[in-house]
């Protein structure tokens, strides 16, 4: 009994804020509401839902800027990460390299917005070096408008990546290093053919995680693009968030959002378990 | 310094030159972003971005007069604190039922308080909102208070549970054969050795709250329960546009005590991200 009654609280609470809600958005996604009017609908949100190009439209957008952005912090993390694990030199600065992921993401996506849109900086600085020959407006195309979700997202969070794998690489046995390079081989191989082997559960585990929180990408769609232009910015969450509290949609949203946790609950079962479970090891 | 040397003349430069750059692109959007906050804001948004700005305290002055800034970092300080504490006195017993006892069911309790992490905020936002509606919590910073702490649960009692996985039984053996209870062995013994998971814990649970968005935008619909966070995203005004310069002062008051909490606690810090998995 003891034991559960330690674990009880804690259970009990999250229990609270996910289970309820949980099963509060299903019953909510079989109504059409309209303020305090709820109407029956069955499973008419969700025929809706799945006919609805904006739905599919959000679902891919999070899938390519979620996968491009993870893709390139995931390599510029081990890049800075392997370069200097070793470096006594670059541990007395090592926070530079950390500082991004310590500011407001709030902050972070009005940084952006500032260098990009309104201050018209980064437009300033590829003309000067004869990249662009005038002003760019960021949010006038489609790729444009992601890139700059990508650039906000992988300057804010590489510094997760690189502490984690700055962490696992100290952690590596020093002397196979040793060994391998009086053994002629070079630095590329040691890192092909030892560290990456060696690391790879707590990549796994980093990766997850971050890939998680990407997907749930909303403060700098709402702060930079609010889903400009024309949707090609719209992520899940901020589509669920528009659908909500936007248009007053509540059926509609909470029928996405139990998509959206449908999702969730296969990825954590499947992927999630795996990675802790390696990581453990 | 071993592997400086053998690394090469060449490969060195090459490395260095990676390094710095990459430092550069973190650390000049901060500096830069400094110097918004001392420009009058005539000189923030415009066609041709001005380099060499006038200096000028018109930030400060409209933080001032123009918002509750004290009521923004109190709403901050207050749900932060808070939620940092309701977690610990929650997960500290989990963590240690997690970590030091046999029972039916273990693996599942622990890998569904992980799983709450996976959670996307806005899956849960449209009833969340209904049920604080409900309770008439909205627009409080009570409510923003429990948010913050179910959000960080998961990650804390994670940590706290790997630190505790780590201390070696002897010394519960030692106390229990003098008489102690479980209790007491969690207090004067587990508590104490596992010290810097739990600051650790409590630290990366801070951050995460202070940042948090999407909650407390939906929660705190008018300002009496704004916090630094969303506040920011406010300070707009009307036909000037967003007002840069109050929202980097703003930045800067939060990044500052963040920047010292996780310089004490560098040293754990991949390990606290990573809840535990990788022991850095």
């Amino acid at each position: 009994m003891f034991p559960y009654l330690l674990v009880g609280p804690a259970v009990l609470y999250l229990l609270a804020i996910t289970l309820y809600p949980g099963l509060f958005a299903i019953y909510q996604s079989l109504f059409v509401v309209k303020f305090v009017n709820w109407s029956w609908a069955g499973l008419g949100n969700y025929m809706r839902i799945i006919q609805d190009r904006e739905f599919w439209a959000a679902l891919g957008n999070t899938a390519i800027i979620g996968g491009l952005s993870l893709g390139l912090q995931t390599t510029i993390a081990m890049t800075v990460a392997f370069f200097c694990y070793r470096d006594s030199f670059v541990r007395g600065w090592r926070i530079v390299f950390l500082m991004p992921m310590l500011f407001m993401p709030s902050a972070v996506a009005f940084i952006w917005k500032l260098a990009f849109n309104d201050g018209r900086v980064i437009s300033d600085l590829l003309m000067s070096v004869g990249l662009v020959s005038n002003n760019v407006d960021w949010l006038s195309s489609i790729w444009l408008a992601r890139l700059t979700l990508i650039v906000a997202d992988v300057w804010q969070w590489t510094p997760f990546l690189f502490i984690i794998f700055v962490g696992a690489l100290q952690g590596q046995d020093e002397e196979i290093e040793e060994a391998a390079r009086l053994d002629g081989a070079s630095w590329s191989s040691i890192f092909w053919n030892i560290s990456l082997p060696m690391m790879r559960p707590i990549i796994v585990v980093a990766v997850t995680l971050r890939g998680i929180d990407i997907t749930t990408m909303f403060t700098n769609v709402y702060i930079m693009t609010q889903g400009t232009p024309g949707g090609a910015t719209e992520t899940m969450s901020y589509f669920i968030y528009r659908q909500g509290f936007r248009m007053f949609n509540f059926g509609y949203a909470s029928a996405a959002s139990v998509l959206m946790l449908f999702i969730t609950i296969v990825v954590a079962q499947t992927i999630v378990k795996r990675a802790f479970k390696s990581g453990k090891s | 310094m071993a592997s400086v040397r053998k690394s090469g003349g060449e490969n060195l430069l090459v490395r260095y030159i990676i390094l710095v750059s990459w430092a550069l692109v973190c650390v000049v959007p901060i500096l830069w972003f400094l110097t918004i906050g001392f420009r009058p804001r005539t000189e923030i948004i415009v066609p041709e971005p001005i380099y060499w700005p006038t200096w000028s305290l018109d930030a400060w002055r409209l933080l001032v007069s123009d918002w509750p800034i004290a009521l923004y970092l109190r709403n901050s300080i207050l749900a932060v604190a808070g939620s940092v504490v309701i977690d610990l006195v929650l997960a500290i017993p989990a963590a240690f039922a997690l970590a030091r006892y046999e029972f039916k069911g273990r693996e599942d309790i622990g890998f569904y308080i992980l799983s709450t992490r996976m959670m996307a905020p806005a899956i849960v936002a449209v009833p969340i909102f209904f049920l604080f509606k409900n309770i008439g919590l909205l627009d409080s910073v009570w409510a923003l208070m429990l948010i913050y702490a179910a959000i960080n649960l998961s990650l804390v009692t994670w940590i706290i549970r790997s630190y505790m996985l780590d201390i070696p039984k002897e010394l519960e053996d030692a106390a229990r054969t003098d008489g102690a209870s479980d209790l007491t062995i969690l207090r004067e013994i587990m508590i104490p050795a596992c010290l810097p998971g739990i600051i650790t814990a409590a630290v990366i649970a801070a951050i995460f709250a202070i940042n948090e968005f999407l909650f407390t935008l939906l929660i705190a619909s008018t300002s009496k329960a704004y916090t630094m966070s969303v506040a920011l995203a406010n300070f707009t005004g009307g036909s000037d546009g967003v007002i840069y310069n109050a929202i980097a002062l703003v930045s800067f008051i939060a990044f500052a005590p963040i920047l010292i909490l996780v310089i004490l606690i560098q040293k754990h810090l991949s390990r606290g991200l990573t809840m535990g998995a990788v022991k850095g």
